[in-house]
């Protein structure tokens, strides 16, 4: 009797361990790259790198926490990339030409992701359009609809030492010594608490079960009395809001920012949910998971080019990555 | 009405696409109304240039889309076949012919890349499109560092490739892509390709079990589809000469909006050619009107954005009916 | 047994061209464990979904604790305390034992899932059912059988009062059928009442109290199960008249050669051991009841599904079937018992559907020969006397009958002479039936040879030369059609008494 107690819940534990199995695989991942690009230039070890990798990884990361979402419904949010510019231009726009407080201008910029995200989640749990479909439309839509809002030209949020700057220093510090300053990426600090948050939201409230449910056997949750399609939505709603986050920090990250950009910014977020175990048939996933793998990525990008691979050759890599990622998924259900 | 949509000239030609053309006509007529150059012969020959390269990244989706799966790397992959094979042209001094038949390979191996992980590894044909996208910008990039390229002018040494689009004023480029739309049509209806690739689209576990290798045949699509690309490659260029690496992810769009607006199903196994060619007409006029009045591309991307979801619910609301 | 607790009387239900109850009745006491049998199609589901809200009955009348109600949904006979297990079970695969049974009215302490509370209630259930299940184990990691007892689990914690098990044993190995009477009896203590639906006989022995027979819509009779024999309760199943004359012999002629052997077959749980010949000219029916493995025998035959072992011989050589492309290269066809699905592709023509094994025959050079095409589509819509306007015509404009006739014509194209024919008259009306009957006489007269999965007894009796039995995924007799009798073949069908 209490063999068999301890059998099942080994057993249990064999699936979380699954999760944990490839989180404690990226994390070598991660040490093994850092010390592969270490050892081969010695540029790569200098700390303004760390502090540039970072500057690189905030945005897509919260990009990747919002997108783990309806990756776990079993979709995908492929609008996140020209959504976080047009989120920024619109945002950033009205502070320079407007004179939008920047406070406002940031929760423009957050609201303006949330409303996208939920009309992209209306149109996949209500109107059951497929969500490749609906996020690749939605896609090119905020990607033209940033250009039309702005006029087409690139917008400067507040620069650090300008009136408003203070949100840059959100995400780096700059600390005067004696010699040159040096710049703390504290940033890293806000999107670790977010990713706890949000780890929290999916692991332990209703959002994140129903979420989960809806990935694994939405038909079982809905004969449950569960509201599939408002939690549906929310998931849509929560990648948006993510992505308006992922738009502050990179406005405060980058000088300016470019209409027309932002394409394939969605690949890294998405690429980095899938590497940390997110299953691109839904069901699983974890917030962690999506963190770590994005520091996959932002580790090929940012040392690719100190061994002599020119930056484009990231994208090719990712591309490559992300494919190997969701065989390896497809494989091990196969044999599971 | 009644009357008119049992007509059996309407039932023959599907009051879809009737709808579709006489769509068109009144576009074409408001465009002409709102700016008289629209009446200009240098004017529709401009707005054609837009059609040929579209309507083959077109024509190579809807045979995709017809096995039920999406290939939203065409512009990209597009984009890497005229990059490479332009800079082959341009710095390693490849012939012109031998650059033509380099880009339609290009958009071939596109075409196995994805056709194979779909088919084969059960991949998400979403994640293929995505990733694959990402490696066409990513390899053009790389092969062209960086690089801009631009295939030779009309007068330069291998110009003559121009001609493929218009001669003189005579748009040639318009009876290569109704040709070409003619052999795909046949391929589609006619031939044991189209006709395995819509059957497996409607039912492929039936196809199966008819003893059909359905694994080949639907990475047949994703090769035709690659390949077209290939071809809309050479006519992008033939067009408009300069290509820029990273860019042309706005043409998916545009190619799907075209497909499924002329009655291709989301859902696989129903597709039309046909359908396929008149939408992509009233995109490039959409194109050339919205530049009409003053607005730009971007009202363009906004405005394809809104038919394809709009001509998908119609899709998926007209299915849920007659289920 | 207690106090009647829930009373169904002369329940009437019909659907368009089907009479699918008529005017049933089944008491249910408290702390009574009362079986409910019947032969495929007899009505026993329907009769459930008229109970739990999920159809709406034409007439008669539920007494449930002495008020006369009705449900309009799942929902609200489960508030009531009525729930139902269902054979396939619906679960949250990527969500722990706990996460299921409270999905949809979790515990919460604030914002916060209280986990650490369900984990402890789903406990108490489990301690209570004598179950022994860890709440935090991931439901996909757990046996079918221990999935089933969640359910179960789930079912009690609605404070159910009464429970209707569907065929709860079907995917269940033995122990764990144990461990579920184990968790019945105790049920039965606590004063509930049980409707439990099964085909094996040897359960409802030992579990049941009372029996209620249902045969083709109809309300036969209830038994007192220790009163009664395996063949009374059989009896009554079979009683059915059987209008048309069953064959009386067989009409393969003695010395006609084996087509098809298949040796030791062995495909997962449902195909154990499975051996059989098949002759020139043979209709070889296959009888047993639901989930004896006999679709997955002929899928696996057929290369459909993988298979673990066996040889399979055609005309006395051995070869080799990995996929169906090999199996119709070979000269079999097979035709499922859902078309829709697997059959045909409904949004294609006739003609296009009549080709589909045969494209290369119809190909020149590159394009396909449309008029040859529906020339030979036409040719079958007139010999089978399929009832369509055009061959042009769209598959899902047609009834089911004729998409059958449809498929038939995609195998006859391909000239196949072995037939596997999985429930062939599943969904198709009286008058089409017997146009598949003859039609299926004459392939066999010339000369084809076919396999005939049936789970009606009648036609296994009319169309068979001989009768193969499964039972549990193996082969418990094989009964040549004039030694045949329907009580015979039901024995065989269902596990002895043990």
């Amino acid at each position: 009797m209490t063999n068999q107690n301890t059998a099942s819940a080994a057993k249990g534990k064999s699936s979380l361990n699954k999760l944990g199995g490839q989180k404690f695989i990226v994390i070598l991942v991660i040490i093994g790259l850092f010390l592969l690009f270490s050892v081969m230039s010695p540029n790569f070890r200098k700390y303004t790198t760390l502090v540039s990798m970072l500057d690189y990884s905030y945005y897509i990361i919260l990009m990747a926490i919002g997108v783990t979402f309806p990756l776990i419904t079993g979709g995908v949010d492929l609008s996140i990339g020209t959504g976080l510019i047009c989120y920024s231009l619109v945002g950033g726009y009205l502070i320079s030409f407007h004179d939008f407080p920047v406070i406002a201008g940031i929760l423009v910029t957050v609201l303006f992701g949330v409303v996208i995200g939920t009309i992209n989640g209306t149109l996949v749990a209500l109107m059951d359009i497929p969500p490749f479909l609906v996020t690749l439309c939605t896609c090119m839509i905020t990607r033209g609809l940033g250009s039309i809002i702005v006029g087409g030209f690139g917008i400067t949020w507040p620069n650090a030492i300008a009136p408003g700057g203070w949100f840059r220093k959100i995400f780096k510090l700059t600390i005067p010594t004696d010699g040159k300053p040096r710049l703390l990426p504290i940033g890293i600090i806000w999107v670790v608490l977010l990713v706890l948050v949000m780890s929290f939201v999916l692991n332990h409230t209703r959002i994140g079960r129903y979420t989960i449910s809806i990935g694994s056997n939405k038909e079982a949750a809905r004969l449950s009395g569960v509201n599939v399609k408002a939690y549906h939505v929310l998931a849509y709603t929560i990648s948006g809001l993510f992505a308006g986050l992922a738009a502050v920090a990179y406005s405060a990250v980058f000088s300016t920012v470019q209409p027309g950009s932002g394409a394939g910014f969605e690949l890294e977020a998405i690429g980095g949910a899938i590497i940390g175990g997110v299953s691109a048939s839904g069901g699983v996933g974890s917030v962690t998971g999506s963190m770590l793998g994005v520091f996959v990525i932002c580790l090929l990008k940012t040392g690719l080019p100190f061994i002599g691979l020119q930056a484009n050759w990231q994208q090719i890599i990712t591309g490559l990555v992300l494919i190997g990622a969701v065989l390896v998924d497809i494989l091990k259900k196969k044999r599971g | 009405m009644e009357k008119f949509k049992n007509s059996p000239i309407v039932k023959k030609i599907g009051l879809n696409r009737i709808l579709l053309v006489g769509v068109l006509i009144v576009m074409y007529i408001i465009f002409a109304i709102i700016s008289p150059t629209f009446l200009s012969y240098s004017r529709i020959l401009s707005a054609l240039n837009y059609v040929y390269f579209l309507g083959f990244l077109s024509l190579g989706v809807t045979f995709v889309i017809a096995t039920g799966g999406i290939d939203f790397s065409i512009g990209p992959v597009m984009f890497c076949c005229a990059l490479v094979a332009g800079y082959s042209l341009t710095s390693y001094g490849v012939p012109m012919p031998a650059a033509m038949v380099i880009s339609i390979l290009v958009g071939a191996c596109f075409g196995i890349f994805n056709g194979y992980l779909v088919a084969y590894c059960s991949i998400p044909p979403f994640i293929v499109s995505m990733a694959s996208m990402n490696i066409a910008k990513g390899l053009a990039s790389v092969f062209t560092k960086t690089q801009s390229v631009s295939w030779p002018q009309s007068s330069a040494e291998g110009g003559w490739y121009r001609n493929l689009v218009k001669m003189g004023n005579i748009p040639v480029g318009l009876f290569i892509f109704l040709a070409v739309a003619v052999v795909c049509a046949i391929i589609l209806n006619k031939s044991k390709i189209g006709r395995y690739i819509l059957c497996l689209g409607s039912n492929k576990e039936a196809v199966r079990l008819s003893g059909v290798n359905v694994k080949k045949w639907e990475m047949t699509a994703y090769i035709i589809c690659g390949t077209l690309a290939g071809i809309s490659a050479i006519f992008f260029v033939s067009a408009y000469t300069t290509v820029q690496p990273g860019y042309g992810d706005t043409y998916n769009n545009e190619a799907i909006a075209g497909c499924v607006m002329g009655g291709t199903s989301m859902a696989g196994g129903l597709a039309s050619i046909s359908g396929t060619v008149i939408g992509v007409f009233i995109i490039a006029l959409l194109q050339e009107g919205i530049m009409a009045l003053g607005l730009n591309k971007n009202f363009q991307l906004i405005i394809t954005g809104i038919i394809v979801i709009a001509a998908v619910y119609f899709d998926v609301m007209g299915r849920r009916r007659k289920n | 047994m207690g106090d009647v607790i829930l009373t169904m009387k002369g329940i009437d239900k019909s659907f368009p061209g089907v009479h699918a109850l008529d005017h049933v009745n089944l008491e249910v006491r408290k702390g009574e464990v009362h079986a409910l049998m019947g032969e495929n199609g007899a009505g026993k589901s329907t009769l459930m979904k008229v109970l739990t809200g999920i159809y709406t009955k034409d007439s008669g009348t539920i007494t449930y604790e002495g008020k006369e109600i009705e449900f309009h949904n799942t929902r609200e006979a489960q508030d009531a305390g009525i729930v139902i297990v269902h054979q396939e079970l619906n679960m949250l695969n990527h969500l722990t034992v706990a996460q299921n049974i409270f999905i949809g009215r979790e515990f919460k302490k604030g914002i916060r899932i209280d986990d650490k509370r369900m984990n402890e209630e789903a406990r108490k259930l489990f301690n209570k059912l004598n179950i022994d299940i860890d709440p935090t184990a991931m439901m996909g990691d757990l046996t079918v059988g221990k999935q089933q007892m969640c359910e179960i689990a789930k079912a009690i914690s609605h404070e159910a009062k009464v429970i209707i098990f569907d065929e709860p044993s079907a995917a269940l190995t033995e122990s764990e059928i144990e461990e579920l009477f184990k968790i019945i009896r105790d049920l039965r203590e606590q004063n509930l009442g049980i409707v439990y639906i099964s085909h094996r006989m040897d359960e409802i022995k030992v579990i049941t109290d009372r029996v209620t027979v249902m045969r083709d819509g109809t309300y036969v009779g209830t038994l007192i199960t220790k009163d009664c024999t395996k063949n009374d309760i059989i009896n009554m199943m079979v009683g059915r008249v059987i209008y048309e004359d069953p064959k009386t012999h067989s009409m393969v002629p003695d010395d006609a050669p084996v087509i098809l052997k298949v040796e030791n077959l062995n495909a997962g749980k449902m195909v154990q051991n499975v051996s059989f010949e098949l002759r020139k000219g043979e209709i070889l029916g296959f009888s047993g009841l639901m989930g004896a493995g006999r679709t997955e025998t002929a899928r696996a035959i057929f290369g459909a599904d993988p298979k673990e072992s066996g040889d399979i011989y055609i005309n006395g050589e051995k070869v080799t079937i990995n996929n169906p492309q090999d199996a119709v290269k070979l000269g079999i066809g097979y035709l499922s018992e859902d078309r829709k699905r697997y059959g045909v592709a409904v949004q294609k023509t006739v003609a296009e559907n009549t080709t589909l094994a045969t494209l290369d025959e119809f190909v020149n050079g590159i394009l396909i020969d449309k008029k040859k095409e529906t020339e030979i589509a036409q040719k079958f819509v007139d010999s089978l006397a399929t009832k369509t306007p055009s061959v042009d015509q769209l598959v899902v404009n047609l009834s089911g009958g004729n998409q059958q006739k449809v498929v038939i014509a995609k195998w006859l194209t391909r000239n196949s002479d072995i037939l596997i024919f999985d429930e062939p008259t599943r969904g198709i009306d009286v008058g089409a039936k017997s146009e598949i009957y003859k039609l299926m006489n004459k392939l066999a007269e010339e000369g084809k040879s076919i396999i005939m999965i049936s789970s009606e007894m009648t036609e296994i009796l009319r169309m068979s030369d001989r009768i193969v039995i499964m039972c549990e995924g193996k082969i418990t007799g094989t009964i040549d059609i004039s030694e045949a009798t329907q009580e015979n073949i039901m024995n065989l069908a269902t596990r002895e008494i043990g």
